[in-house]
This record gives structure tokens, C-alpha cells and sequence, in this order.
């Protein structure tokens, strides 16, 4: 949507300038590629700054991060980036055209769970030996990593990382009596701690959840899942163990909270955009919600937000590790003009100052730490996640769990809000096997 | 000459109009509709019949997609709703249209703004009409609840999108709002071109209102309703933004759609190959539906 | 009902003429109360669009103008393509109309229904063929392309209408023209396009909603986000912040897409009324 504009002829001189500074700084150690597949690049001494002008496709759902990490490069390199954000829930159709057309930008960006599709499907090039040469390759976010990951060869680096979390209103705590420091260390101590806060102010909402929305719902309950021991899917992606005793004493505990009232009526039909209101207006005691929730919803006399992990019914915690990953589409002709945008998207400079700085998780475990995110131990915990945290890898997620229409949504809610979870939920689990397994 | 030329019936006007200056006429709108119908098209029906990677060669697998068709339990569920749904808003359209239509024939004082009244909704786009209806619908914002709990039909605000039946209502009550001035337009210029001799012969009859709309306007009215019945049920059985923005196929898929099957098929497996043929299906039908119409149309001329 | 503007050419009796005051009466408060029916959803849009809580504020729109690449493209682009299928659905319709309605040729019936046919393709499935072809024409991610494609939507709705509106006009009119030495060509101007402008201003006025609403076809066939037009900005408005959707700029967005439209409406409906007017006073 937001097409950065390119800038004006001496800013860029500037620029240049600023940007060999930079380079000497931050890539100082940087070497060629270390292995001889097809990758080797003529151009790794200008380090791919060659003043090319490349493409980049983003989802609407990161575009203040993208719009500010593509401003930023653009203002110290002589490449410039053309951003054009996509609303999310078209930019599969928009992809799906363009790579028809063989007409895909230099740069494509992708919500992490679509990414091992992306890479079957052969819209990426294989980066892993560019990869491979960065200082800091092992503290990319592992489970980016690994979904962008297909027979060994790595297509795409983390992009924009967003954890989910169970997010705390500490004042309705507070109010009735709640220690809100650590109010769910097990999903069983989580509906005392509702009973009690429902029981002195009867108007309050308990837990409120996107309960209509198959994407939220996987980002936010699936944790729990993890937390207790269990498995969401088996290894290759084509199984879904949702079925399985762990899965099922999770439904059954949220069923429970649900039958309870702790979560309130509203939220089986809530389909996501308007999944932060309860919480942002104070009508709600807990929610569970990602990482980017604590940037966009405003504290006020109504809210304090505290924020703790997910629990699992008897303990543990666990974060689904949600976002977008970066990669350079096939048929991209300016691979290394591209890779110096990817490199330096990753690198200090980009994760503590233009994303750490405005309270967004940084991509990288080593930086979880920073001067930016130590003002706020909400956000140290919130980047922690990014390494405890999975990302589950399927083929076929997305159209799986995420589409409105796929058969994961309604296994979820007959195991959040059905009469009978331990029935219901195995009985719907074969069509999502059956989704899975399509080629 | 002249006499002769007035008295001709209308298959022999050809005589004084040349075949191809018709011919010409009518090319430019042929060419395009050739140009970036046809050709597509065609590119479509090769889909249907290939195995169509995004990136890649294309594969041909003959008559594959289309037996798949049969094994996808959602195509059949989303038939038998589609067709429930043009069912029901044709109905519903045409009544109200019909109904509109009449009560802003004539000229009088303040016709005008109840046709612009009327007719406002549709310059806003179906998108757009969707999420102003979605804001109206949302539990507990809802005006239309508090009309009901105002006049005690209900005790506590309606969960519109969350039910079936509710969120099927829900659908038709937007439609019907966003389209009926639409309808209304064309049955409109349908009753302005019956001359007002033909009603005072029905007055001299001694006909009364309900026959005079039975027997007089219907019958005249005829190729503006089957314009009218081509469009709405071709737009029922396309049915897409209405229920992708309002209810996304929900609650529990009982609003899918073919066409969010279609688009499911295409931009999420992205199985182009599977979405072309469940295309070819519904467009075939929907030629056969409207031509079988338009043949029904003529014999009854 | 019809007491204002009727003709005298019945002269009624008293009891009929009470009647039909009665029902005039009973009708207009009906219609009244319609009209504010189907009012509702825009006023309402309109005025939540200029509140905040209790007071006024223009935010709402401040944040749609700034929004992406900020409203004026969006507008811009829009109207591009608004004004492009407008004139092109009109220039193709109004001839074919006429064809189609007072001429016998060879595969005229084929035609139509290959016309009409466009109607029954699923927008979506055509669109990436489209896309791929309209690359080989070199028209890929231009707004003249997405243009092209709103008027081959437009088509059968188009041809459809001034079909009808031609075969309404008795012949015999025409016929008398060209008699009187016409040509085909200026009979059909001089008195046949006279008799149709209402049907011209239908046409042209739903190329014109078609174009400016539509949001599937820009969205797929443009790359540039600066060529957007603004249904996807509006889209990418619900959509961009999510979980939480701001209602008042969208409700904003709404009523500026939907201005244009609607004023566009009121200045031809005099023009349309005229010609109705027109169309009865001849009959």
C-alpha cells in the first residue's frame, strides 16, 4: 500500500556515504559464501549495494514494522526499496497471480506458517549458504528458521516475530483481591483466579479469546497444547495430533472456562477484528493476544496490562511464535541488490534501532536482551518466547487452519465450546488429516 | 414504398438495414468481449484440465479435477446453500424492487429524494456496504437490538453472526438494502415506457388496482423482471464479497458459497487446476440456466 | 396519487378523486418511512464518521488522508480508472445496443449470449488468466488494464440495457427519418439516442459505480502500491491493524468512496427525470 518514496538525489549521495560507513561497521567480518553451489556473487565487494531499485511485497498486518525497517535502508544505502503492503487476507491471492505471471517482486514477505508452502511451491530462492555467512546466523529466531526450511535448503529469514502471550488487566486483579504477578502458573490456578475475580465483580469478563478466528485460535490455545507436554502435529506436517489425550485435557480445561462463564458468550463468535476490544476496554480481566497487542493498546484508568505466559493445564509455558518471514522470490534478477536488504534487516544496526527501539520483538535471541526492551520486562518476556516458543510446520496450514472455511476452525471450536470435547474433537479430526494430506 | 416499409413485419426490416452495418456495430463490444473473455477463458479451461502449478509446467490430467469435484463434500453443501440463497433473494429483491418502484412511478412533490433514498445505497460499493452492515450487526452495538428490546420481541441483543439462520437473515436484510434501489431503477424505466393509454383502457375496463398490476403492468413489465431475474440470480449463484466480508462461509461453514469454494480451491491450496473446474461447473450451469430463461422469454413474446 | 401532475385528460368523479387522495396519503407516509429506513445505515455511517465519544473531530478523516500512500493517489487512481470504463463501456454499448436491436446479421444471437456469458464467469477464476494476459499486452499493472477489464465486466449489463432502450423506441420514428433522407447513422442520432439518454445515463452511471467500488480486480492485476486504487486502501484499512479495527475511519473511508456516487447520482437524475419526462410527453 505505502510505496516508500525514493529520495531526492543529494539525500542519496548522503546516503551512500552513510551507508559505507555502515557497511565497514556492521559487515566488517563478513565473508563469501562458503560453499560452491549455484550462489557464488561477482558483486559481494560492493556488498550488494549497487544502487538497484527492488520490489517488496508485505502484509497489511506488518506494515509499521516493514514501512520503517524499508525507510531506514533506504535512507543509508544507494538501493531503495518500493514497498507495496497487501491486506493479509488477500495477499495469497495476490501472490498466486503474480507468480502465474511470473511477475513476483524481488523481495517477498510471508506469514511464517504459509512459509514452508511458499517453499514447495518454488517462490523463493534457497539463501541458506547466505545464510550461513552471517555472524549471527544462529540466533535467528529457530522456529522462523525451520519453517522456512524445506529437504535441508533454508528459503527465508524472520521477518517480523510475534509471540503470544496471556495478557493481564492487573488492575481488575488488584480490585478483586488477585496477586496479578504470576495469576496463571496452570490453566487450572487461572480459573480460580477468574472464579474469585468474577465472584466480586460479577460484570467482569473473564478470559476473552478470538473464538471464530482459526488463525487466532491456533496462535493462542495451541500454546497450552505445547505447554503441557503435547504435540500439535507430527513431524512432517501431514498428521494432526489434536486428538491426542494432551490436546483433548486442553480443550476440555478452556470448555470448562467456557461452560463457567469465564469466557464470556461474545467470544465464540469473535472472527478477530475486534478480538482487542474487550480487553483494551477494560471489560475484561485476561486475554490471550500477541506481542505486537502491547505496542497498540493504550493503558488507561480501566487498564494496566500485565503480561505472563501461556500456561498448560498443570503447568509449563509455551508461546506460538507467529510473524512473517523475508525471502527473495525465484525469479527475483537481483538477488545480491536483495540479500544486502535481507543481511541488513538482520543485523544490529535494523534490530535494536529501528525495531527494539519502537518496542517490537527483535528477530534475533541474542538481542532479547537489549537497552531498549530492559525499560519494559513485559517486552523482556515477550522475547524470550521468541526461542521457547514453535512455530508448526504443515504444508498445508494455512488453508487448514487459518482459512475461515477449512476444517481446522470447527475441530477447535467443538473442543473450546461443544457439549462433548473427547467426542467431538477426534470425530473432526480425520477431515483435518484428510486437509493436510492434500497435495 | 413508404406504406409498404410501415406495414413490413419485423423480420423483414432487413431490407433497408444492412446486415453489416449491424455486423460492425456490434464488433467493437464482440472484440473486446473475445479479446478478455474468451481468450481467458479458454486459458481457464486449460487449467481445468492440467494439473497447474504456480511456478512451472503445467501437466495435463484429462477429467481428474472434475472427478475430484464429486469427492469435495463442501462443493455439494455449498450448492445446495447457494441455490437456497438465490432462491430466497430473488424472491425478496424482486418483491421490493417491484414495490419501490411503484410507489415512486409517478411525478409528485418529493418523489425525487425517495428515489435518491432508495437508489443511495447502491453507490456504495458491496465491500463497503458489507462493513457498514458487519459494524451494525456486531452483539451488543447493534441500533436494530435495541429497536427489539425497545419493543420487548427480545430480552437480551441478538448474536446476528453467530447463528445460522441469523447470519443467512442477516445477509439478505444487506442485500436487499444494497440492491433494491438497483432493481427498482430498472423496473422504473421498465414502467415509465408503458404508455399511460394502455392503464386509462384498463380504467375504461373497470379494472381494479390488483388487476390492473396483474393483467396490465407484469405481462409489459416482462423484459425489465427478466432482466432483473438474470442478474439477480446470476449474482446469488456468484455470491462472494456479501458473505466473504460478513460471515466469512460461518458460523461453522453453514454460508459457504461456491464461489468462496472456488476461492478456497485457488488462493489456499492454490490448486488453480481444481478452481478452474468447479468454474467451468457453475459457468456452464449459469449458461444453460440463462439461456434456457431467455428461450422461455422469446416463446412467450 | 397522480392528482399533482396528471394530465386532465379523464375527468375523474369526486368520490374517485377522495379515494385516490386517501391512498396518496397512505402511500407517501409509507414511502417516507421506507426512505428513512434505507437512509439509516449512511446517515448513521456519516455521523459516527464525525464523532469521537460525545464531541466532533475530524480524525478520522485526518487518519484516512494520510493513510498508505495518502488519500489524493488513491483518489486519483480511481478516477483513472472510473473515467476510463465509464467512456469505454459507453462507446462500445451504445452502438452494440443499437445493432443488436434493430439489425438481422449472421451470428448475432451467438454474440449476445457470448456477451451475456461474461456475467456468469466467477471473477475470480478469470482473473488470473487476465492477468497473464494482459502482461503479454503489456498493460500488466497499468490502470488503463484494470480499466479494460471493468468494461468487459460492464459489458453485459451494458449491452443488455441500451438493447432494450433501442427496441422501446417504435422504428417507425427512425424509419420516417430516413425516409426523409437520413442516413442509418444520423437516424439513429437524431432520433433514437434523443429517445434513450435515460438508458445512456443508467449505463454510464453503473460503469461508473462498477469502477470506482470495485476492489478484487485492482487489487490482483496491480503490483504497485501506489497505483492502488481506494477500495484497497479501505481493505487494507479494516484490515491492517488486527484485533483492532478502527470503525471510525473506516466508516469515514465509506462515506468518502461513496460521495462521488451519490452526488454524481443527484446531479444526472435531473437529466434522467428530464428524459423520462420527455419519453412520456412524446408517448
Amino acid at each position: 500500500m505505502a510505496r516508500v518514496q525514493r529520495r531526492a538525489r543529494p539525500a542519496r549521495l548522503a546516503a551512500a556515504v552513510a551507508a559505507t560507513a555502515l557497511l565497514l561497521a556492521a559487515c566488517g567480518s563478513d565473508d563469501e559464501p562458503t560453499s560452491t553451489g549455484g550462489q557464488t556473487d561477482d558483486t559481494a565487494d560492493a556488498g550488494g549495494d549497487t544502487g538497484a531499485t527492488l520490489t517488496m511485497w508485505a502484509r497489511s498486518v506488518t506494515a509499521p514494522q516493514t514501512e520503517a525497517l524499508v525507510e531506514a535502508y533506504n535512507a543509508t544505502h544507494e538501493n531503495q526499496i518500493e514497498l507495496t503492503v497487501v491486506p493479509f487476507d488477500s495477499y495469497l491471492q495476490k501472490v498466486a497471480a503474480a507468480a502465474g505471471g511470473r511477475e513476483l517482486p524481488d523481495l517477498l514477505a510471508a506469514n511464517v506458517v504459509e512459509a514452508p508452502n511458499y517453499a514447495q511451491l518454488g517462490l523463493w530462492q534457497d539463501i541458506g549458504d547466505r545464510i550461513d555467512s552471517l555472524d549471527h546466523a544462529d540466533a535467528l529466531a529457530p522456529s522462523h528458521i525451520d519453517a522456512g526450511t524445506v529437504d535441508d535448503k533454508r528459503y527465508a529469514v524472520p521477518h517480523v516475530v510475534d509471540t503470544s502471550a496471556l495478557y493481564v488487566n492487573t488492575k481488575i486483579l488488584e480490585a478483586a483481591g488477585v496477586d496479578p504477578a504470576d495469576p496463571a502458573p496452570t490453566l487450572r490456578a487461572l480459573a480460580d483466579n477468574i472464579a474469585t475475580i468474577q465472584a466480586a465483580n460479577p460484570d467482569v469478563q473473564g478470559l476473552y479469546v478470538a473464538g471464530s478466528c482459526g488463525g487466532c485460535l491456533v496462535f493462542t490455545i495451541w500454546p497450552s497444547i505445547w505447554a503441557s507436554g503435547g504435540e500439535v502435529l507430527g513431524e512432517d506436517g501431514t498428521e494432526s495430533l489434536l486428538d491426542q489425550p494432551e490436546a483433548l485435557e486442553v480443550f476440555e480445561a478452556y470448555n470448562q472456562l467456557f461452560a463457567d462463564g469465564a469466557i464470556p458468550e461474545a467470544a465464540r463468535n469473535e472472527a478477530g477484528p475486534t478480538q482487542n476490544e474487550p480487553f483494551a476496554n477494560g471489560q475484561a480481566a485476561f486475554s490471550l493476544l500477541g506481542s505486537k497487542a502491547l505496542a497498540t493498546i493504550p493503558e488507561s484508568d480501566a487498564l494496566s496490562i500485565g503480561v505472563v505466559p501461556i500456561p498448560g493445564v498443570d503447568g509449563g509455558r509455551s508461546s506460538f511464535v507467529g510473524g512473517d518471514v523475508l525471502g527473495i522470490s525465484s525469479s527475483s534478477e537481483q538477488a545480491d541488490a536483495a540479500w544486502d536488504f535481507v543481511e541488513w534487516t538482520l543485523s544490529d544496526e535494523a534490530q535494536l534501532e529501528v525495531m527494539a527501539k519502537n518496542k517490537n520483538l527483535t528477530v534475533r535471541t541474542d538481542l532479547a536482551s537489549n537497552q531498549y526492551s530492559e525499560q519494559d520486562p513485559r517486552l523482556v518476556l515477550l522475547n524470550e518466547l521468541v526461542g521457547e516458543g514453535r512455530t508448526p510446520y504443515a504444508g498445508n496450514f494455512f488453508q487448514t487452519f487459518n482459512d475461515p472455511n477449512g476444517p481446522g476452525l470447527p475441530l477447535m471450536r467443538a473442543g473450546l465450546f461443544g457439549d462433548d470435547p473427547a467426542a467431538e474433537v477426534p470425530e473432526l479430526n480425520g477431515a483435518v488429516n484428510d486437509s493436510l494430506q492434500r497435495n | 414504398m413508404s406504406a409498404i416499409a410501415l406495414t413490413r413485419r419485423r423480420g423483414r426490416r432487413h431490407s433497408i438495414r444492412r446486415p453489416r452495418t449491424g455486423f460492425l456495430l456490434v464488433l467493437p463490444a464482440a472484440l473486446v468481449a473475445v479479446g478478455l473473455f474468451v481468450v481467458p477463458l479458454v486459458l481457464a479451461a486449460r487449467m481445468s484440465v492440467s494439473d497447474w502449478p504456480l511456478l512451472g509446467e503445467p501437466s495435463f490430467t484429462g477429467l481428474e479435477n472434475y472427478r475430484a469435484i464429486a469427492g469435495n463434500d463442501l462443493v455439494g453443501q455449498a450448492l445446495g446453500f447457494t441455490a437456497k440463497y438465490a432462491a430466497v433473494i430473488l424472491v425478496v429483491l424482486l418483491a421490493v424492487a417491484l414495490g419501490l418502484a411503484m410507489l415512486v412511478r409517478r411525478p409528485r412533490r418529493g418523489v425525487g429524494l425517495l428515489r435518491t433514498a432508495f437508489f443511495l445505497p447502491a453507490a456504495v460499493g458491496l465491500t463497503s456496504a458489507a462493513l457498514l452492515f458487519y459494524e451494525l450487526y456486531f452483539a451488543g452495538l447493534s441500533p436494530v437490538d435495541d429497536a427489539l428490546t425497545g419493543l420487548g420481541l427480545i430480552d437480551r441483543p441478538i448474536d446476528w453472526l453467530g447463528q445460522p439462520g441469523t447470519a443467512f437473515l442477516s445477509v439478505v436484510i444487506m442485500m436487499t438494502w444494497r440492491f433494491a434501489g438497483f432493481y427498482m431503477l430498472i423496473l422504473l424505466a421498465g414502467l415509465q415506457s408503458i404508455p399511460d393509454d394502455v392503464y386509462e383502457a384498463a380504467r375504461l375496463d373497470g379494472a381494479n388496482r390488483w388487476q390492473t398490476l396483474r393483467h396490465v403492468t407484469l405481462p409489459l413489465l416482462r423484459p425489465s423482471l427478466a432482466l432483473c431475474t438474470i442478474l439477480i440470480i446470476t449474482g446469488a449463484l456468484l455470491a462472494f464479497e456479501q458473505f466473504y466480508v460478513l460471515t466469512n462461509g460461518g458460523p461453522d461453514n453453514s454460508t459457504v458459497t461456491l464461489v468462496i469454494v472456488i476461492v478456497r480451491e485457488a488462493f489456499s491450496f492454490l490448486d488453480l487446476g481444481s478452481a478452474a473446474a468447479i468454474s467451468m461447473v457453475v459457468l456452464g450451469g449459469l449458461i444453460v440456466l440463462n439461456v434456457v430463461q431467455l428461450l422461455a422469454l422469446r416463446r412467450e413474446r | 396519487m397522480t392528482a399533482l401532475l396528471t394530465r386532465p385528460t379523464a375527468a375523474p368523479g369526486a368520490a374517485r378523486r377522495a379515494r385516490h387522495r386517501r391512498a396518496g396519503v397512505v402511500s407517501g407516509v409509507l414511502a417516507a418511512l421506507l426512505a428513512l429506513l434505507f437512509a439509516f445505515p449512511l446517515v448513521r455511517a456519516a455521523i459516527l464518521s464525525v464523532t469521537d465519544g460525545g464531541g466532533l473531530t475530524t480524525d478520522n478523516y485526518g487518519k484516512l488522508a494520510d493513510f498508505g500512500a495518502g488519500l489524493p493517489t488513491y483518489l486519483w487512481n480511481s478516477a483513472v480508472v472510473t473515467v476510463i470504463t465509464v467512456a469505454g463501456s459507453l462507446a462500445l454499448a451504445i452502438p452494440a445496443g443499437y445493432g443488436f436491436a434493430r439489425y438481422t446479421f449472421r451470428g448475432k444471437n451467438l454474440i449476445f449470449v457470448l456477451i451475456l456469458a461474461i456475467l456468469m464467469i466467477p471473477h475470480p477464476t478469470i482473473l488470473i488468466p487476465l492477468y497473464v494476459l494482459l502482461g503479454d499486452l503489456g498493460l500488466q499493472n497499468t490502470l488503463i488494464g484494470v480499466a479494460l477489464v471493468m468494461i468487459m465486466f460492464q459489458l453485459p449489463f451494458s449491452v443488455f440495457m441500451m438493447r432494450i432502450a433501442f427496441s422501446a423506441v417504435p422504428e417507425e420514428l427512425e424509419e420516417a427519418a430516413m425516409l426523409d433522407g437520413c442516413s442509418e447513422t444520423r437516424a439513429m442520432l437524431r432520433v433514437s439516442l434523443a429517445a434513450v439518454v435515460p438508458s445512456v445515463v443508467t449505463v454510464g452511471l453503473f460503469a461508473f459505480f462498477a469502477a470506482w467500488n470495485e476492489f478484487l480486480t485492482p487489487l490482483i492485476l496491480l503490483n504497485d502500491g501506489s497505483r492502488f486504487t481506494l477500495p484497497i486502501a479501505l481493505v487494507s484499512l479494516r484490515s491492517g491493524d488486527f484485533g483492532a479495527v478502527d470503525l471510525g475511519a473506516l466508516q469515514a473511508g465509506v462515506i468518502v468512496s461513496a460521495l462521488p456516487c451519490v452526488v454524481l447520482f443527484l446531479l444526472l437524475q435531473r437529466h434522467y427525470v428530464r428524459g423520462l419526462l420527455a419519453g412520456a410527453l412524446r408517448g
